[in-house]
């Protein structure tokens, strides 16, 4: 496992907006939605942050994250206060120490970890071990036992959604997005054929350009306060679709299934919804259209975007008289995704 | 206690001026800004910057408010990773005092060190020269929808003229790296014209040129604060600033010239051990004896309470801030501090007289031409033809303005959808997100008619000084279980009549500058009546002026009462000027840091 140091200026950057305060009061658990102890920070999904790493060498920018870990001692921590970590990102009974950045109460450890990676974790204090009081995520083992968790760019194993729901947003964001016309069809099909040997972000498998992908992971980190919203809509979509045709699965229903749910859904009318579970189905329909696009069109380290093919849908599909493209969204991006010959991502 | 020559709170454009002026005059300078220090790929050890081309910056994933007791608890609000956590830092807004205040994110302006000039489009205009005499200019007139000699109207002359602060437009011209054009500006450029040249203009501005022409508007490149070739000043090297990502986002490349590579990096390079910039460092207030401010109460980067003192105080963290820490510290001793600056007193000033910017435009999608608006700088033909002082009487306007075209506004897909149908920046993703209609084919549909088709025209005017508008504590209490600021803000009627003329000449310049374009096919329009769009010019609330009874702050942005605390953010202004207000902060905190080297230190 590599360890670097990023100094102590920019170790402050990342934590001072987020986590410094008076008020412990549980100001960003959403009413409820994040638990309340993590809920006391500021975006804590941010945590431990995730940046790209760079050693000089562009191929491993897109392949390796530098990973933060912080730990925020209690304002009376004397000088003898110490903290350590394990997990998964090095053999499980290593314990490596936090190092105290300046005077601060901030602990931090910089390790070096692969990209499209997901890692378990737990903070050590003398002979106890807690879970991360800062990030939300926590990974249940089957036996129970709990650990904070986190996962790297453009991460494509699932995390949140099983598969029935994500087979679900599959289907649903397919509708809303512009790549289920026939046009769009052949330009994905033919996207997917097309070899990119350098592309560190491609995911050939997922034709809907990663949209249920980054679903899957902003449901776990940014817009955790949405996952119950999600999964309770989600089943209550999936008992609607099988009563309404209990022979097929819903991967298999004809779209026109979908495309009734999607109108339903946005007149807030749904025959079947429990509106006692989820009083708002058109307002969870206009959540998934945000997620949607932003997931089509985001930089694909989010997962979404994969292999920047909703970029090089546009790009194709608006050119001038002469051919040229007219969004040519590669110049100002990094390389090996873009081209730009000054930006470095 | 730890003690600087000049304490300076803020990085931005207010702040970093007087910090580059007084380690000039080899002063000791202590810098402290509430945000991080997020640095260029120059600045960063492995080549990567911390700002990023990455849409998701500019506005990020949601949020939902949880302040209780205001309007939109529970609504969702999205923000760039450098503006505040609202749900920590709220700012409250209403039209009035009976009205419910919602959570804005309206009016905050970006915490990081440069401040508002990180995120901003880097608009870079002077004020016209009657935009600092607008008293005298309207005295005697009778003007539509306003009584001029009105008690809560209170219109003032600037302690300075144009021709005082033409120099120093011209340093931070110079200093901070502007390019664009002289001719066709109203404004005398006396001392020179120190812009780089422009870029060639996006293709689409080409039909806001034709318009302007065809009205005989006389346009100009709109001067943008971002550098075209190297800068030696900054020790800058030029190279290809045009991307999409412009308004909004910080830039990677330190191309934009923000205060951080323009002024404070050269200065602390220039002059080492002059400047200490401790970032992360929020102020929670200032103390006082007699006359003399002593002590600058902050907070470390882990929260850790610290003290420091200078024998000057310069408060420049942008208006509304500025004004919640004086009242803020007003509160901890309402005896001394209190008193020195006439907190809650019949007759103060402080807070009073905020202003933001009369604005507005006209917008068309263009019909059977597309261009690619991902290469762009935020704007590229701007015209004086609405600041002419025939223009202004002929229209009975109070005051004149600006208007520009934008450039860089929905270029990218996912802005494009996050703009759709909003008036502001409370309102990011309703419309796209209730727009359901859009779906499958018609979102192609919708795609065809919009991305890269949209050209807008925008005015900038002055907004009327009326006493009914304010800053003011809220008991909302921030993560530092400090005191929210509330924002009180209406239009008055004669703003509507100023923004319904200017909207007209911008509907003007699109008709006749799209060929076959309509009305019918333009969305003409203000923030009159609409929203909160406090836009981000947040001005007024510690004016300066020539006496103690018309203003907080006397002609050199010092409080009136005290000997050694100046304010120099937007919030000096008495009137807002016709024009995006960054450069004439910056140029008025170069006069101020040049006093305060000269005369008073």
């Amino acid at each position: 496992m590599e360890i670097i140091e990023l100094g102590s200026q920019h170790l402050f950057d990342l934590c001072t907006k987020y986590l410094a305060r008076d008020d412990d009061s549980p100001r960003h658990s959403y009413f409820g939605a994040i638990p309340a102890g993590h809920g006391r920070f500021s975006e804590g999904w941010r945590f431990p942050v995730i940046e790209p790493h760079c050693d000089g060498d562009d191929a491993t920018r897109a392949s390796r994250n530098d990973v933060t870990f912080i730990y925020m001692a209690p304002p009376d921590a004397g000088d003898g206060f110490s903290v350590s970590i394990r997990g998964t990102f090095d053999a499980l009974y290593v314990r490596t120490p936090l190092k105290r950045v300046e005077d601060s109460r901030y602990f931090a450890l910089t390790v070096v970890l692969p990209a499209g990676c997901c890692y378990r974790y737990r903070f050590i204090l003398g002979d106890t071990e807690i879970l991360d009081p800062i990030n939300p995520q926590i990974t249940v083992e089957d036996n129970g036992t709990e650990w904070s968790s986190f996962f790297t760019f453009a991460t494509f194993e699932p995390i949140t959604f099983e598969r029935w729901e994500r087979i679900i947003l599959d289907r649903l964001t397919r509708h809303i997005l512009p790549f289920n016309t026939q046009e769009a069809r052949e330009f994905l099909e033919r996207e997917v054929g097309t070899p990119r040997p350098n592309h560190p972000y491609l995911h050939r498998f997922d034709i809907s350009v990663g949209v249920v992908n980054f679903l899957d992971k902003l449901l776990a980190r940014e817009e955790r306060h949405q996952l119950p919203a999600y999964k309770t809509c989600l089943a209550i979509i999936n008992r609607i679709l099988r009563q309404r045709n209990p022979y097929l699965e819903p991967r298999d229903m004809p779209r026109d299934m979908f495309k009734l749910l999607y109108d339903e859904m946005a007149s807030g009318n749904v025959p079947g919804w429990d509106y006692n579970l989820y009083s708002g189905p058109s307002f969870f329909l206009q959540m998934l259209r945000r997620h949607a696009w932003t997931g089509a069109f985001c930089h694909p380290k989010y997962g979404g975007n994969a292999g920047a093919t909703g970029w090089r849908y546009l790009a194709e599909r608006y050119k001038d008289a002469d051919g040229n493209t007219l969004f040519d969204w590669a110049r100002s991006i990094e390389p090996p995704l873009g081209r730009s010959t000054e930006y470095r991502g | 206690m730890e003690t600087f020559d000049a304490v300076i709170i803020g990085s931005g454009a207010g702040g970093a001026p007087i910090a580059y002026k007084l380690a000039e005059a080899g002063k000791s300078v202590l810098v402290l800004e509430k945000g991080p220090l997020l640095r260029t790929q120059q600045d960063s050890p492995n080549g990567l910057s911390d700002f990023k081309r990455d849409e998701l910056y500019g506005s990020g994933p949601e949020k939902i408010h949880t302040i209780s007791g205001v309007a939109n608890t529970g609504a969702a609000f999205y923000t760039s990773h450098i503006e505040p956590d609202l749900n920590d830092e709220p700012h409250l807004y209403s039209h009035n005092l009976e009205e419910t205040p919602v959570v804005t994110i309206e009016g905050y302006t970006a915490q990081v060190v440069g401040g508002g000039t990180q995120l901003y489009g880097a608009v870079s205009l002077r004020f016209a020269p009657d935009d600092f005499r607008l008293a005298s200019v309207n005295a005697g007139r009778q003007l539509p929808e306003i009584d001029l000699n009105s008690p809560d109207i209170s219109i003032l002359d600037w302690p300075i003229s144009y021709s005082e602060l033409e120099s120093f437009y011209a340093m931070a011209e110079k200093l901070v790296g502007i390019n664009g054009s002289v001719q066709g500006q109203l404004k005398p450029f006396p001392s020179g014209n120190f812009y780089q040249t422009p870029l060639p203009p996006n293709p689409i501005s080409t039909h806001a040129k034709a318009g302007m022409d065809a009205l005989g508007m006389n346009p100009y490149r709109t001067p943008l604060a971002v550098i075209t070739q190297d800068h030696a000043e900054s020790g800058r090297k030029a190279g290809d600033p045009k991307t999409g990502f412009v308004n909004r986002y910080g830039d990677p490349m330190g191309f934009k010239s923000n205060t951080w590579v323009s002024l404070l990096r050269p200065a602390i390079r220039k002059w080492p051990g002059r400047i200490t910039l401790r970032c992360n460092c929020v102020v929670t207030h200032l103390s006082s004896n007699g006359s003399r401010v002593t002590t600058v109460h902050y907070r470390s980067p882990d929260g850790s309470r610290r003290e420091v003192s200078g024998k000057i105080v310069v408060v420049a963290c942008s208006a509304i801030e500025s004004v919640r820490l004086l009242m803020l510290s007003a509160e901890e001793d309402r005896p001394g501090f209190g008193a020195k600056i006439r907190y809650e007193e019949n007759d103060s000033l402080l807070g009073r007289y905020f202003l933001t910017h009369c604005f507005g435009g006209a917008e068309v999608a263009i019909k059977g031409k597309r261009y690619d608006k991902s290469i762009s700088l935020d704007s590229d033909w701007a015209t004086d033809f609405c600041a002419r002082p025939e223009f202004i009487q002929q229209e009975k306007l109070w005051a004149g303005g600006a208007i520009y075209n934008n450039t860089s506004d929905q270029a990218l897909p996912i802005s494009l959808a996050r703009t759709h149908r909003s008036t502001d920046l409370d309102t990011l993703w309703l419309g796209f997100a209730g727009d359901t209609g859009l779906y499958g084919d018609r979102i192609n549909g919708w795609l065809d008619a919009d991305f890269g088709t949209r050209l807008s025209v925008s005015f900038m005017a002055n907004q009327i000084p009326w006493f009914q508008n304010h800053i003011r504590l809220s008991n909302v209490r921030d993560k530092w279980n400090r005191k929210s600021a509330h924002i009180v803000k209406d239009w008055h009627p004669h703003d509507g009549h100023v923004m319904r003329t200017l909207a007209r000449y911008c509907e003007e310049i699109l008709l006749k500058g799209v060929p076959g374009t309509t009305p019918d096919d333009i969305e003409e329009g203000s923030v009159y009546g609409n929203g909160v769009r406090i836009a981000n010019h947040i001005l007024g609330g510690a004016r300066f002026g020539t006496n103690r009874n018309n203003s907080v702050l006397d002609k050199q942005c010092r409080v009136w009462d005290f000997d050694n605390l100046y304010v120099t953010d937007g919030s000096f202004m008495p009137t807002s000027g016709g024009a995006n207000p960054t450069l004439t902060i910056q140029a008025n905190a170069f006069r101020v840091g040049q006093h305060l080297a000269t005369q008073v230190l």
